[in-house]
């Protein structure tokens, strides 16, 4: 369970996240908002890129803001961003190995890269160079990333961000089969407001860095409030 | 279904074994040295040496800059770092040469390690300026203090008749003996500085030269990383210093000025930064070529304008350098002799 408290980000005059108190509990759980919503800056909180000035965060009861964005990954935090960062002239393999090497011990690492390689479906290609690989498959490299170790916690920035209606289905399978197969909770940003209803049980609605929405999926979509800030109806 | 495998891709792109492509290193040294030890004049075997070693520290300079995009511009001052020290250890305690040269290529590595401090908060121009005038900081240095000759005290200078030359090792005193044992070091220097690149270190690298963000998100302690690829840039141009030194026995404090480095720099992107063969073809560029002009008996200055120019047509038409073009040339090669193998 993620639980934020009281949490408060200010950059000069401004508060992206303004007195956020939240519980995300599903397995995988969605974050919506408008753009400039404070998204993707909770997601920088949770990694330890941004540092609050205020609050608690909490990740299965571990305190995550006493730890460095390292500790936090090598406790189990794993992240994808909104623009796909996988090494183009690293195979798909090395970019596994490439976490694999500081999360894991020498003698576990290539049983679990083995393992995310048969994940994401990607065996065929292992041998491939991130520069040859097309938009899908190095999405499903940066998922392929995040299962590698033991996550506890995988933050997924917008990772259907420009696939298909078909490709997104696939990837929307492989993230439901993460909690069940590794135990980890997942919090999935993305504008796909229908990937997020197939997805998520659970979904917390952003505004003006403040709490506009969290419950059930169905109901926080059907909300007037969230309708008219972030689905633009009147 | 989406089958993310159903895409077909150039077979050029598979990655080769990382034992082939670290065996490949004293393969081509092993032939390069061969031909130039049954070919060449005494002119030309010292100006190979002296391409050798240099070619470690473009080796250095390229793990810098190919993989990590930092552009350090002091890298010939840590060549002259190694060389010095490589002279005070051996005309003051005359260990065996390797003993010599070990000293130098460590107090280097340390040396370029202080040097690359400022690179765990810099990067771009700044790093560039910054490293530029710490080689112009050592120039000034080794113009006053020149290098040890035999004399005592810390500079270990002597005067007159006291001038000694440093001692090649005793197993390659000669000319040929002393090539072929500068190509011995040159290639377990690039196989060292291969295997980082294909190996944990490389990978960390890569992420790093992806984003400091993406790379912290993968565990990577990019300080530390950082820091290995200056220490270890730095032992390689330390270990150049002390072949260097051990070719003609003695250095020239002249021979080493901040625009060397520069000078260094350019001729490793001429050459390609991001294949090992690189800082090979760099290193007999900055001595082959003006040892051509010389034995033609043409100014070897002219080679500034030279450089200058492949420099501007590397920037413009072959970033990858030289090595990145003969590189692209054998997958070709590769891709149509498999095509032809299929048919």
């Amino acid at each position: 369970m993620i639980a934020i408290e009281n949490l408060i980000v200010q950059f000069g005059g401004v508060r992206p996240i303004d007195c956020l108190t939240a519980q995300l509990s599903a397995p995988v759980s969605g974050l919506i908002g408008p753009n400039g919503a404070g998204k993707t800056t909770l997601l920088n909180v949770l990694s330890g890129f941004v540092r609050p000035i205020e609050g608690k965060v909490a990740v299965k009861g571990q305190a995550l803001l006493d730890l460095s964005p390292l500790q936090r990954v090598r406790a189990g935090l794993r992240r994808s961003f909104q623009t796909e960062q996988v090494v183009e002239d690293l195979t798909v393999v090395g970019n596994l190995k490439a976490i694999a090497d500081h999360v894991l011990p020498n003698n576990e690492r290539a049983e679990s890269v083995s393992a995310a390689l048969d994940f994401v479906r990607l065996r065929a290609v292992a041998a491939t160079m991130g520069s040859s690989l097309n938009l899908f498959q190095r999405r499903l490299v940066e998922l392929g990333k995040c299962v590698v170790g033991t996550p506890k916690l995988i933050l997924l920035d917008e990772p259907a961000a420009g696939l298909s209606n078909e490709e997104s289905g696939v990837l929307r399978e492989l993230i439901l089969r993460i909690p069940g197969e590794y135990g980890a909770q997942v919090l999935v940003i993305d504008h796909d407001v229908d990937l997020i209803r197939a997805m998520c049980t659970e979904t917390l609605v952003l505004d003006y860095g403040r709490m506009l929405a969290l419950g059930p999926t169905d109901e926080v979509l059907a909300s007037p409030d969230v309708r008219r800030a972030y689905l633009g109806e009147f | 279904m989406v089958s993310p495998m159903t895409a077909s891709f150039p077979a050029t792109a598979a990655a080769r074994t990382l034992s082939g492509q670290i065996l490949a290193i004293p393969m081509t040294v092993a032939i390069f040295s061969g031909a130039i030890a049954l070919f060449a004049n005494s002119f030309w075997l010292s100006a190979a040496t002296s391409a050798i070693a240099l070619s470690l520290s473009v080796a250095g300079l390229a793990i810098l800059y190919g993989q990590l995009g930092l552009v350090s511009l002091c890298q010939f001052a840590l060549v002259g770092v190694g060389g010095w020290v490589t002279l005070r250890v051996g005309h003051a305690f005359h260990p065996p040469f390797e003993v010599s040269l070990l000293a130098g290529g460590i107090v280097a590595a340390v040396v370029g390690l202080a040097f690359g401090l400022p690179a765990l908060r810099l990067r771009g121009l700044y790093l560039a300026l910054v490293t530029l005038m710490l080689a112009g900081a050592f120039q000034i240095i080794i113009s006053a203090w020149g290098f040890p000759d035999g004399g005592s005290g810390f500079l270990g200078r002597a005067d007159g008749a006291g001038r000694a030359m440093l001692s090649r090792p005793s197993i390659a005193g000669e000319a040929i003996p002393y090539f072929l044992y500068v190509n011995v070091f040159a290639a377990l220097g690039l196989m060292i500085a291969q295997w980082h690149k294909l190996a944990r270190p490389g990978r960390a690298w890569a992420l790093i030269r992806k984003g400091e963000t993406v790379a912290i998100s993968a565990g990577v302690p990019v300080l530390v990383y950082k820091a290995w690829a200056f220490a270890l840039s730095g032992f390689l141009a330390g270990i150049a210093g002390a072949l260097l030194a051990g070719n003609v026995g003695q250095l020239d404090g002249r021979a080493f000025t901040s625009f060397e480095s520069l000078n260094l720099f350019a001729l490793a992107v001429v050459g390609g930064v991001y294949n090992w063969y690189g800082a090979l073809i760099a290193g007999l560029l900055l001595r082959a070529i003006p040892a051509l002009l010389t034995d033609l008996g043409i100014d070897g200055y002219v080679t500034i304008g030279i450089f200058g120019l492949a420099l501007f047509q590397a920037l413009a038409t072959a970033p990858s350098g030289v090595a990145g073009q003969i590189s692209g040339l054998l997958n070709r090669l590769r891709a149509h002799l498999g095509k032809s193998g299929a048919e």
